[in-house]
């Protein structure tokens, strides 16, 4: 009997020892997961959160960089968003780029995969090929692109006229300029989405692809029923990188339509260029931060949308 | 014991007083521009001013115009910023209005007060209550710019005389291939940039009306805006435009290379700009044979100045050498560097350019001014850049609106909206003049 008493005495020394050992090891391992990822999380708050709650705050000052005087106006700068033309058309602008944009971006990037998948020694090479332009910074491409889109001395217009067809004022009509960007932002992004989605297609395993082909599936029902499903999470990543590109765009439509003296374009208006005209150039900080605000509320809620329509279901 | 004290308190004072000397005398001033064709004008005034402070060294950096107005904004409220404050008169009253701006040394007080010096519109820019905040230092004046060759094909004798005249000589002017298609425009309007835009429409609105869209209000930094007085004149003025622009008697086309490119290439005959242009055209289009003329006349005459000037910087810890550098700036080589290399015609009356008109008699319609043309300045103020882009927005709009062709009505609305436009955006900054 007193044996037993000293074995359970000894089994519970040695598992309060292994707790505190256990215990010892956890207080270890959280030290050091905030010691490896404390800094870089201070860095994010720093240079990513930070930033947003500010701008958040801005947006309910009347915030003039060179003015002392910087009123709280509480929504006053969302009250003039209603009423502002330039924002809307700027909105309505970018919604139209970017859903044409990632529509023939992502489709062709996806043919184009499709494509390269029945050729795959050559694959690599169409790939490099196709991913230049996305390394070629946006600036100097949009500037490639001015000349070739200028009316006069334009390549493309020259090529439009080889075929019969009347030269097109891609920069200067209000109408075609959205189009002229769209084709540069497509030319300029494809090819990374066409690597993204040529990995996606050579990780689905032949033999499902060949069990189907037996099976008796057509082309068309192999890609609507088992390629397509398989890359949906694939798909959704790509909706969603493209859609928070090209919201965001500034660059291009900022090089292209800038009106340089000699070459004016039509000032096509998209939100990015608003926001950057009412900070940087009418110094109107708070209200820039409410149009802000609004485009990243806008954004969140769509990626959360395709999330929702896209995302795999069991 | 207290002779040593007071020998030490001595020799503290003295190193004090020789440590304030030198900071006056050695260090660097700091000078930032936003038009980097001046550059040239003040390395010729470095070489006097290093006369003067051979241990100060002079940092000069050039920046793109609209990167130097967002580095000024960021940087001058902070009390940081470039020693010396180059401003363009719709810059000055942000740094005047936010106490960024040193007090201006007699002798250049006099200077600038001196009417047979500086003439007094840029005079009463950079005043306020009649003391002078920053000496005026070159103006980018307004004029015609025509091909003589192009004129003598059309058979006109020489330019335009009257508004009127501009038109119909556009329409002369113009030239088309078979298929309708325009090869050259009459007249290069200002059709995008739509700051540049308010400023362009505003050059003939100001011969026809005899104000410009934007006046000075009663109070210093406040604006009246006067297209709804003039209304008739401005909707006449939009018409105008369109037809030039739509229609058979189109003179200028999107498609074309525009403004002092376009001229210095031989795709426009004629064209309203500044001063520069003379520069602009001999660097880039040598072999173009053109004239320059005052502004086209209407009700009124005169010729649009934007201005360029000097100023300290408050937070400035070398101010006396500032102002010495200011001071240099007047002299002849330099102001006659600033006309031969950037085009921009120096204000100080009593400097002899001469030699130089009759080097380049090109600028004499620029700088010998004929009795009646007056001179006149935009109202400078905080919200300059936005109103002016705004109005021009609705203007240029209008360009583009074939549908506005004949329809007088319609042509009014938008003016009309450029009038309410201003408007709101003056009230929001409590600049509004009525």
């Amino acid at each position: 009997m007193a044996n037993m008493a000293s074995d359970a005495t000894a089994s519970a020394a040695w598992r309060a020892r292994l707790s505190a050992y256990l215990a010892r090891l956890r207080r270890q391992h959280i030290v050091w997961v905030i010691c490896a990822l404390g800094p870089i999380f201070l860095l994010f708050v720093l240079i990513r959160v930070y930033p947003i709650i500010e701008t958040i705050r801005l947006s309910f000052y009347r915030y003039h960089i060179t003015q002392r005087n910087r009123p709280f106006i509480g929504l006053a700068n969302y009250e003039r968003l209603l009423e502002d033309e330039a924002f809307h058309t700027a909105l309505w602008n970018t919604i139209q780029f970017a859903t044409l944009a990632l529509v023939l971006t992502l489709l062709l990037a996806f043919i184009v995969a499709l494509l390269l998948r029945s050729i795959e020694r050559a694959a690599p090479v169409y790939e490099l090929l196709l991913y230049i332009p996305v390394v070629t910074p946006w600036v100097p491409a949009s500037v490639i692109w001015k000349w070739i889109f200028d009316p006069i001395y334009g390549v493309l217009n020259y090529v439009l006229s080889l075929i019969g067809l009347p030269k097109l004022a891609w920069l200067q009509d209000p109408n075609i300029i959205i189009y002229a960007i769209v084709l540069v932002s497509v030319w300029k992004l494809m090819g990374y989405f066409v690597v993204v989605y040529g990995v996606g297609l050579r990780n689905i395993p032949d033999e499902i692809l060949e069990a189907a082909e037996l099976d008796g599936a057509t082309p068309w029902q192999r890609l609507r029923y088992i390629i397509l499903p398989l890359m949906r999470p694939l798909i959704l990543f790509t909706v969603i990188i493209c859609t928070i590109i090209y919201f965001n765009i500034f660059a291009p439509v900022y090089v292209l339509t800038a009106s340089a003296q000699g070459a004016p374009a039509y000032d096509l208006k998209v939100v990015i260029t608003e926001i950057y005209q009412n900070a940087f150039v009418f110094y109107r900080m708070g209200y820039a931060g409410a149009q802000s605000v609004i485009m990243l509320l806008f954004v969140m809620s769509l990626v959360g949308l395709q999330y929702f329509l896209l995302r795999e279901r069991n | 014991m207290i002779k040593t004290l007071l020998c030490a308190m001595l020799a503290l004072l003295i190193n004090a007083s020789i440590a304030v000397a030198d900071t006056a005398t050695r260090g660097k001033l700091t000078i930032w521009l936003g038009y980097p064709e001046t550059l040239e004008a003040f390395k010729v005034g470095e070489r006097e001013f290093k006369k003067l402070y051979p241990n100060v060294e002079l940092e000069i950096l050039t920046f793109e115009l609209r990167e130097f107005e967002a580095k000024l904004a960021i940087s001058v409220p902070t009390g940081t910023g470039p020693d010396i404050l180059v401003l363009h008169d719709f810059l000055f009253p942000r740094y005047f209005d936010g106490d960024a701006l040193d007090t201006v040394p007699a002798d250049l007080v006099a200077m600038v007060n001196d009417p047979k010096i500086i003439d007094k519109p840029f005079t009463d820019i950079v005043a306020r209550d009649g003391k002078p905040w920053g000496v005026p230092w070159w103006t980018g004046r307004s004029a015609l710019f025509y091909n003589i060759d192009h004129f003598k094909e059309a058979g006109l004798s020489g330019p335009p005389q009257t508004v009127e005249q501009y038109w119909e000589y556009a329409e002369k002017l113009t030239r088309k291939a078979p298929s309708g298609e325009l090869t050259r425009a009459g007249v290069s309007i200002r059709l995008t940039g739509p700051s540049g835009g308010t400023q362009k429409f505003g050059y003939l609105y100001y011969q026809l009306t005899g104000e410009q869209l934007l006046e000075p209000g009663a109070k210093p930094g406040t604006v009246r805006v006067t297209i709804n007085k003039h209304l008739d004149a401005a909707a006449k003025l939009l018409l105008d435009h369109v037809t030039h622009l739509h229609g058979a008697k189109k003179s200028d086309d999107w498609a074309l290379k525009h403004d002092a490119q376009g001229f210095a290439s031989g795709a426009a005959s004629m064209f309203l700009r500044e001063a520069w242009v003379i520069a602009f055209v001999k660097k880039n289009g040598p072999d173009i044979n053109f004239g320059v003329a005052p502004m086209p006349r209407g009700a009124a005459w005169g010729a649009f100045n934007f201005i360029d000037i000097l100023s300290v910087n408050k937070g400035s810890k070398m101010k006396s050498a500032a102002w010495d550098f200011v001071r240099t700036l007047q002299g002849q080589k330099v102001l006659d560097n600033i006309l031969e290399v950037s085009g921009w015609i120096p204000l100080r009356k009593d400097r002899d350019y001469s030699a130089f008109i009759a080097k380049e008699p090109r600028y004499k319609p620029l700088m010998e001014l004929p009795a009646g043309y007056t001179q006149y300045i935009e109202a400078p103020n905080l919200a300059y850049e936005e109103i002016t882009t705004r109005v021009g927005e609705v203007i240029q709009n209008g360009f583009r609106d074939a549908a506005l062709l004949n329809n007088m009505d319609g042509a009014k609305r938008v003016m009309q909206r450029a009038h309410d436009t201003a408007v709101k955006l003056l009230k929001e900054q409590d600049i509004y003049s009525d």
